[in-house]
């Protein structure tokens, strides 16, 4: 069975981008949130496999929505994929349970890389 | 008939003919002062509400507060009397609504501060077309009074 | 503002705007893009406004607000058949209208360029430079231009900075405008062993 990924993203463009890269390779897209509140939601209905998480985003920011899936769910596989890619946020996302950060923009492979190095 | 443009900061005035045009007001606010019976109209682009002290040798059309007498004085100069002078507004916009800038938004604090001098000045407002999320461009026909406001896309207004 | 500090900005801009058409010219991979060239410039404010070939052309703005250790703002410009062009290359449709699709497919090109440009900065400074989700717009270049200097509180004799941009076989042409506070940018000089004023 594939594995399930929940894509969040601010614009609906990367999203699409990050969709058809992603169910290209075999993995099903189960659920698109918006911003990190969205996130959250989704993750606790849909228990996907892994998660592709922006940082800059309205509402609640990637980072916080990172912390609180991690709190919902220790086990969360969470990938960051966003334009800032200052090392004060790496350092924060990932001490915030990120597994993996891909600065934008990246290319397929590197996304498919990480989904299955992450993923299994 | 010639049109004059006036820019962001400028203020311009004309007598009996001509058109006077402010393209691309965003946050700015376009000011049209008008004296029907002596055809005196003055045009004003005004780019914030509060003139700055440590800005040395701003046009005084840059600030509301310096923006609105100025305005006032060049009609009388050109024969207009103060006390049937008409104002018209277009602009105060805020073109990138979603964002939290700094202070509440420059389009309408700029709208309040020009409504405010004018009221002070006893000039009433009898035409305008302010706030949204769009530009606009204003022409202001001398010879008759008549304000135009286009965004883009769109066929003109008169206001 | 001395020439020593133009100089540096105009530096600044030079690097970060590298970074910047790199991160483009990646987006736009196995596509029509080849070279990409930066040409800083230094504009006065009055003048700021009118430069994209008239106050009336319409122009897609991106507009982010810069905050962390150095404050400010910064905006990305293209005339709108630059825009056209750009969302055919990134979403292969060529429609008559921009749409949703279309705006957001611009939103996300702005934010990854103005982001990659803060990250360059930043990497060079160690000051960290974080811009907030971008406003977009589709209007007038003189609208665009002033709501752009009002909303950076830009005034006075403040400088704006633009870096072009422009890619040969397809028409796209871009303007990167950064914006720090006076403040901020003298702590960006003092990194790099700059004196203040």
């Amino acid at each position: 069975m594939a594995k399930t990924v929940l894509i969040t993203d601010d614009t609906a463009f990367m999203r699409m981008t990050l969709r058809n890269v992603i169910e290209k390779n075999g993995y099903e897209v189960v659920g698109e949130a918006a911003n990190g509140e969205e996130a959250i939601t989704l993750y606790q209905e849909l228990k996907p496999d892994l998660v592709t998480m922006d940082i800059t985003m309205p509402k609640v920011d990637g980072i916080t929505a990172i912390k609180e899936i991690m709190k919902i769910d220790p086990q969360a596989k969470i990938i960051v994929c966003s334009a800032m890619g200052q090392k004060p946020m790496v350092i924060e996302a990932l001490s915030a349970g990120a597994k993996d950060f891909l600065v934008k923009p990246f290319d397929a492979e590197r996304v498919v890389e990480s989904l299955r190095k992450i993923g299994s | 008939m010639s049109e004059v443009f006036v820019n962001m900061g400028e203020i311009s005035s004309a007598k009996s003919q001509g058109i006077l045009t402010t393209v691309g007001l965003g946050s700015c606010i376009g000011v049209t002062l008008y004296d029907e019976r002596a055809k005196v109209g003055v045009m004003g682009h005004i780019f914030l509400p509060r003139s700055r002290p440590n800005d040395h040798g701003a046009p005084p059309g840059k600030y509301a507060d310096t923006g609105i007498p100025a305005m006032i004085d060049e009609a009388v100069r050109l024969g207009a009397s103060k006390g049937r002078l008409q104002a018209k507004l277009a602009g105060g916009a805020n073109l990138f609504p979603n964002l939290n800038l700094r202070s509440i938004s420059i389009g309408q604090q700029n709208i309040d501060a020009v409504v405010q001098l004018l009221k002070q000045h006893g000039i009433p407002i009898i035409g305008q077309d302010v706030a949204g999320s769009h530009g606009r461009k204003m022409r202001f026909f001398v010879e008759n009074g008549v304000v135009t406001v286009t965004a883009i896309g769109k066929e003109p207004v008169q206001i | 503002m001395n020439e020593m500090k133009l100089d540096f900005l105009r530096e600044l801009a030079n690097i970060g705007t590298g970074h910047a058409t790199t991160a483009l010219s990646q987006m736009l991979d196995g596509k029509l893009f080849q070279l990409v060239v930066p040409d800083a410039q230094m504009l006065p404010f009055t003048e700021a406004a009118d430069y994209m070939g008239g106050l009336e052309k319409v122009v897609v703005g991106i507009f982010v607000v810069i905050s962390g250790d150095v404050q400010g703002h910064m905006a990305c410009l293209h005339p709108l058949e630059s825009a056209r062009t750009l969302i055919r290359l990134l979403t292969g449709e060529d429609k008559p209208e921009i749409d949703e699709m279309g705006r957001s497919a611009l939103q996300e090109l702005g934010n990854i360029m103005v982001t990659s440009f803060l990250n360059a900065l930043s990497k060079m400074t160690n000051l960290l430079m974080m811009p907030s989700v971008p406003g977009l717009a589709i209007d007038m270049a003189g609208a665009v231009w002033e709501s752009i200097l009002a909303g950076a509180e830009v005034a006075g004799e403040v400088t704006v900075i633009r870096t072009r941009f422009s890619a040969e076989g397809e028409a796209i042409e871009g303007h990167i405008i950064f914006l720090p506070d006076e403040d901020d940018f003298n702590k960006i000089a003092r990194q790099f062993g700059l004196e203040e004023h």
